[in-house]
């Protein structure tokens, strides 16, 4: 046993000064069977934020079983031999029979792929339309056994005695690296804890296996296709990251999820959830060395597993050129640009995470660029470090101001990271943004919650000494560190970008447009979508020109109509470059950031 | 087996440190024996201050990390808006902050502020607003100093209101964008009524009119100790932080009376199906309800039982279980019964549901919501349910903060300290019977509102195995318009 006990048990955090980072005393213990410990004595309140990590997530998955991760997570809520059914032995054959129909329907569906790939059937192969008769008896006869199940099953009855004991904040969380389950309970509940969690990673049971899967299919309906974005923001991902398994989504590809078994659920069990591949971690009003004992005993339980979990050894291919994707979206215009940088704790990280504070906020470069000097983003543009286990990267978004062009903002963001590889950042400005990073480390510590995830977050992705070290290693950062990560990472071969414009139709209408009457309103649209299309500035200043001239002409009653289509061609007008290079004249997308209206 | 009590268990396992099994694991978690809990709801009355200047003031010290936080919560909000300056508070509550102070221009008090590593934020919302300084403990004197220059002295600074005009407009445009925001706007419409100050929202024409003038008298009503209270919890001396306030904000006398009441809501909507097409997405998002209710309330415990068991619990309530766990019809499905403090909360039951399904959850949601009226709630559910509020208590005064920010915000709305001293002690006495008896009081199945929003075609042919579930048998249909954004006129077809 591995035994690393900093600081007494009564001297819980030692605040080194405000001049420099807070040293967290952590106690980190490691169980036979592998299983880490880590502890945080804080009695202010009479609770204890509780949680505990698997280091696995979508990154681990292959193709055929993306989702398996989250999937699971949602089986982990389903209990175990004693917790969720009145009857485990007659429970665990209605499972078997049901995995024995499920291998059936497989078949079926293994032809019905043959017949899509033919073109013999249209759409998608879970399609009611498209179900085969054998099939229909095949499901008939699972649902029985799913109705025979419900007979033997405790609804939620993990959720049940947790919440009867005072537990709260129940629940779990799966992105790429790692799966989360946490929850606070009053602090004399502790031993609750320990026992139930050991109890789901000794002897878990997932049930429901096959109807929680509609659940997750209205999670991804609900976080990604029904979202203005979410569809978008998966194709991205999946453009930016070429062999990294980041590229499929945390979800799931829809195909895989759908035909996930439980023995392929129970194999990754075996191998990811094993004390070996955990960290358990507790914050609060507690003893450690109780609490430890209680470790001992409870999780001391738990199996170490058979097979250590396979190391994710699929590296990111460099990227050779510019990748760029074109969305159109009911959202407002705005540009994405992306770049790969570098993991988690890679000596690199902390120049990254000053270059996000150096553009972000109102004091920001982004901000003082893009919206006070050149006027061509609206809000407050931003700037995200996201470094992962394996991989990370750096994006920086802008959404476009009202009659400026996605091109123009997007040739801004790329300037200002030019700039940080060109010119060395000043001291003033470095200073300010390590002060925040000093500042932003001591209120990261102010919830036992919260403390309680970053312990585990950070030993998933590679050791919750993070913590304590992060905050100096950013203090360290010098300018040329920060001009040299620029220099190396910010270049155009590694940048992606994500353009999104507001679909036609999806627009608020202008209210002057609006006002105007009915019957003239279809013409006004029409031309409007005519001019927006020209984008000839010699061209449109003669046509503005004409219609100024026959103003004057124009009957009164469709005044109004003409003076707000000679404005708006004006506006146009004005938006466009003013001297156009020969050759470059033709512009691909309007100048609104918004495809004309039909 | 009885297990060994906690100290006794340690101490064994202490002997051995090679700590093999030092007891019998119980078969379930309820034979497990649990030490008492040594909680007390901390004293209000004893963090509490009066300011020189009459400004309550809840204060407590907090060593643990070298922070202090100042709050400065203030009555009045979007309500006193006056009509045709519908964005008025919000514009204030950005550019109060954004505007400059003092002898500091805009950009100037960014740029201190930022170098400080403080966060100084300002919010106006529908009935409060909040002032806010956060910082290192070193920087206090400055922070306070620059602190009641924003609240007193604010400059509104010409360019960053139309900066805060234009990403209002921005944000304006994305009204429609997203089923979520479409579906609290029309339930917002709906059970307030239109005309309700809490629905008249801004426009372009009405951003459009708003002066840097209209600003400062806004400013001018909400800025004014009598409005105050405040939180201050944090790296401290707790006389010395009192002295410094009192040098500071209880220097400042109030101006006139405080804002004058919020009005209530006259009129809802009539019961029906109220239908709201976005054709391009795959899934409905649901709201069932209607308008609630506002303290104090007799039964205001019972009530937040019954709405715990019937949707608001989460996996132990009956929504998640039957919509999602039987039924798998949603990802989330959740109850949630408002009861407000200075105008009526709201009741709502909701889920969001592929699109043919959204009628067979409707179905099952109403049916739960009947049945909770009927006293069927098991003696099981009973405390499980109110031990989902009395055990979770502590968390409520989890830290320093969170203490003083609630019994701030109480103040603020008028809530009786009692309220949480008496807390644990109300709901432990409610009975199935007052369950059944505050549910049929308050929650009305011949008044409910159903709102949906989605692709409607698709929505209303249901599904094939479920014809008995159709949005025609809850209620007479009624389909709105989507609203334009910028005018919020109806969209003409």
């Amino acid at each position: 046993m591995t035994r690393r006990y900093l600081g007494t048990a009564l001297v819980l955090l030692l605040i080194a000064g405000t001049a420099g980072a807070q040293q967290v005393r952590v106690r980190e213990e490691v169980l036979p069977n592998g299983l880490k410990l880590l502890m945080v004595e804080r009695h202010d309140s009479p609770t204890v934020a509780c949680g505990w990590v698997a280091r696995v997530g979508s990154v681990n998955e292959a193709p055929g079983i993306t989702g398996i991760s989250h999937l699971f997570e949602h089986m982990m809520f389903k209990g175990t031999k004693t917790i969720g059914t009145s009857d485990f032995a007659k429970d665990a054959g209605i499972l078997a029979q049901q995995d024995a129909i499920r291998a059936e329907m497989e078949k079926e569906y293994t032809l019905l792929r043959e017949k899509a790939r033919r073109g013999e059937i249209s759409g998608n192969i879970y399609d009611p339309a498209n179900m085969t008769p054998r099939l229909k008896d095949l499901k008939a006869e699972i649902e029985k056994l799913f109705a025979a199940e419900k007979e033997v099953i405790v609804k939620d009855e993990l959720d049940q005695i947790y919440t009867r004991e005072g537990g709260s904040s129940l629940n779990a969380f799966t992105t790429e690296d790692q799966t989360v389950y946490f929850i606070t309970v009053p602090s004399n509940k502790l031993e609750l804890w320990f026992w139930m969690e050991s109890d789901r990673l000794a002897n878990p049971v997932f049930r429901e296996f096959y109807s929680e899967r509609d659940v997750v299919r209205e999670e991804r309906r609900l976080r990604t296709e029904s979202t203005p974005t979410g569809k978008f923001e998966e194709a991205f991902e999946a453009m930016f990251w070429e062999s990294s398994p980041y590229s499929h989504p945390v979800v799931g590809w829809p195909s895989d999820v759908e035909s996930i078994s439980r023995s392929e659920a129970e194999s990754y069990f075996a191998t990811y959830y094993a004390p070996n591949n955990l960290t358990a971690a507790i914050v609060g009003d507690f003893d450690s060395g109780k609490a430890l004992e209680l470790a001992r005993e409870y999780f001391g339980r738990i199996p170490t597993g058979k097979t250590a979990p396979p190391e994710m050894i699929t590296d990111e291919t460099p990227q050779l050129a510019e990748k760029r994707l074109l969305a159109e979206a009911d959202t407002n215009p705005e540009v994405r640009v992306r770049f790969h940088a570098v993991p988690f704790n890679h000596a690199e990280m902390f120049a990254f995470e000053l270059i996000a504070d150096l553009l972000n906020k109102r004091t920001g470069r982004l901000y003082k660029a893009l919206v006070e000097d050149q006027k061509v983003a609206a809000g407050e543009p931003s700037c995200d470090f996201r470094p992962m286990k394996y991989q990370g990267y750096l994006e920086a978004d802008a959404e476009v101001k009202d009659g400026r062009r996605p091109e123009e903002v997007e040739a801004s963001l790329v300037a200002e990271l030019d700039k940080l590889a060109k010119e060395p950042v000043g001291e003033h400005e470095l200073q300010k943004v390590k002060n925040q990073e000093l500042a932003n480390s001591f209120r990261r510590l102010q919830s036992n919650f919260y403390l309680m995830l970053q312990l585990l977050l950070y030993d998933s992705y590679d050791t919750w000494t993070f913590l304590n070290e992060g905050p100096k290693r950013v203090q360290a950062v010098t300018a040329a560190d920060i001009q040299r990560v620029a220099q190396k990472y910010l270049t155009k071969e590694n940048r992606n970008v994500a353009t999104y414009l507001r679909k036609a139709g999806s627009a608020a209408e202008d209210p002057e447009l609006a006002a105007l009457p009915a019957e003239v309103k279809g013409m006004i649209k029409q031309q409007l979508a005519q001019i927006i299309q020209m984008t000839d500035r010699g061209k449109l200043e003669q046509a503005v020109t004409r219609m100024r001239q026959m103003s004057a002409k124009v009957p009164e009653e469709m005044k109004p109509a003409f003076d707000y289509l000679v404005k708006k061609a004006q506006g146009h007008l004005d938006s466009l470059p003013a001297a156009p290079e020969k050759g470059n004249a033709e512009q691909k997308t309007p100048p609104t950031g918004e495809k004309p209206k039909a | 087996m009885r297990r060994l009590n906690g100290t006794l268990a340690a101490a064994i396992t202490l002997a051995s440190a090679a700590s093999a099994v030092a007891t019998e694991i119980p078969a379930r978690p309820e034979r497990l024996n649990f030490p008492p809990l040594n909680f007390n709801v901390p004293n209000a009355a004893a963090m509490r201050v009066k300011l020189a200047n009459g400004v309550p003031c809840y204060i407590a010290e907090d060593r643990m990390l070298p922070l202090v936080t100042v709050q400065v919560l203030l009555r009045g909000g979007q309500y006193l808006e006056p009509a045709g300056k519908e964005g008025l508070a919000e514009l204030t509550g950005t550019v109060w902050r954004t505007g400059g102070a003092g002898k500091l221009e805009a950009k100037a008090l960014d740029e201190e502020l930022d170098f400080l590593a403080a966060s100084l934020t300002a919010s106006v919302r529908g009935v409060s607003g909040t002032v806010s300084l956060n910082l290192l403990s070193k920087d206090i004197d400055r922070g306070l100093s620059l602190l009641m220059d924003v609240l007193r002295e604010p400059r509104f600074d010409e360019v960053r209101l139309a900066k805060a005009k234009e990403d209002m407009l921005s944000e304006m445009k994305r009204r429609n964008d997203e089923t979520e925001a479409i579906e609290g706007r029309e339930l917002d419409r709906l059970i307030y009524g239109t005309g309700y100050w809490l629905n008249r929202l801004a426009t372009k024409a009405s951003v459009d009119g708003i002066t840097r003038d209209d600003l400062i008298a806004f400013h001018k009503r909400l800025a004014n100790p009598a409005n105050f209270v405040l939180a201050v919890a944090g790296d401290f001396d707790r006389a010395a932080m009192i002295a410094k306030l009192n040098a500071t904000l209880g220097a400042w006398k109030a101006s006139g009376p405080a804002v004058p009441q919020v009005p209530q809501p006259s009129e809802s909507a009539k019961p029906g199906v109220y239908l709201v097409n976005k054709p391009d997405v795959n899934q409905g998002r649901v709201s069932i309800g209607h308008i609630g209710v506002k303290r104090p309330l007799a039964d205001e415990f019972a009530l937040s039982v019954a709405n715990d068991i019937l949707g608001g619990g989460g996996f132990t309530a009956w929504m998640m279980s039957r919509v999602r766990s039987d039924e798998g019809l949603a990802y989330s499905a959740y109850s949630r019964y408002s009861i407000g403090d200075v105008y009526p909360g709201v009741f709502r039951a909701f889920f969001q549901s592929k699109s043919s399904t959204c009628a067979q959850a409707a179905k099952l949601t109403t049916d739960l919501i009947a049945k909770i009226r009927t006293g069927t709630v098991t003696e099981k559910e009973l405390v499980t349910s109110k031990n989902s509020f009395t055990e979770t208590l502590p968390r409520t005064f989890e830290s320093k903060l969170k203490t003083v920010g609630r019994f701030a915000q109480d103040e603020l709305v008028g809530l009786s300290h009692d309220y949480w001293k008496n807390y644990r002690e109300r709901v432990g006495a409610v009975t199935a019977a007052d369950v059944a008896k505050a549910a049929t009081a308050h929650i009305k199945p011949d008044q409910l509102i159903i709102l949906v929003v989605g692709n409607i075609e698709e929505i209303l042919k249901g599904h094939p195995d479920h014809p008995e579930a159709r949005f025609e048998k809850l209620g007479p249909i009624v389909r709105l318009p989507l609203l334009d954004p910028m005018t919020l006129r109806p969209i003409e077809k």
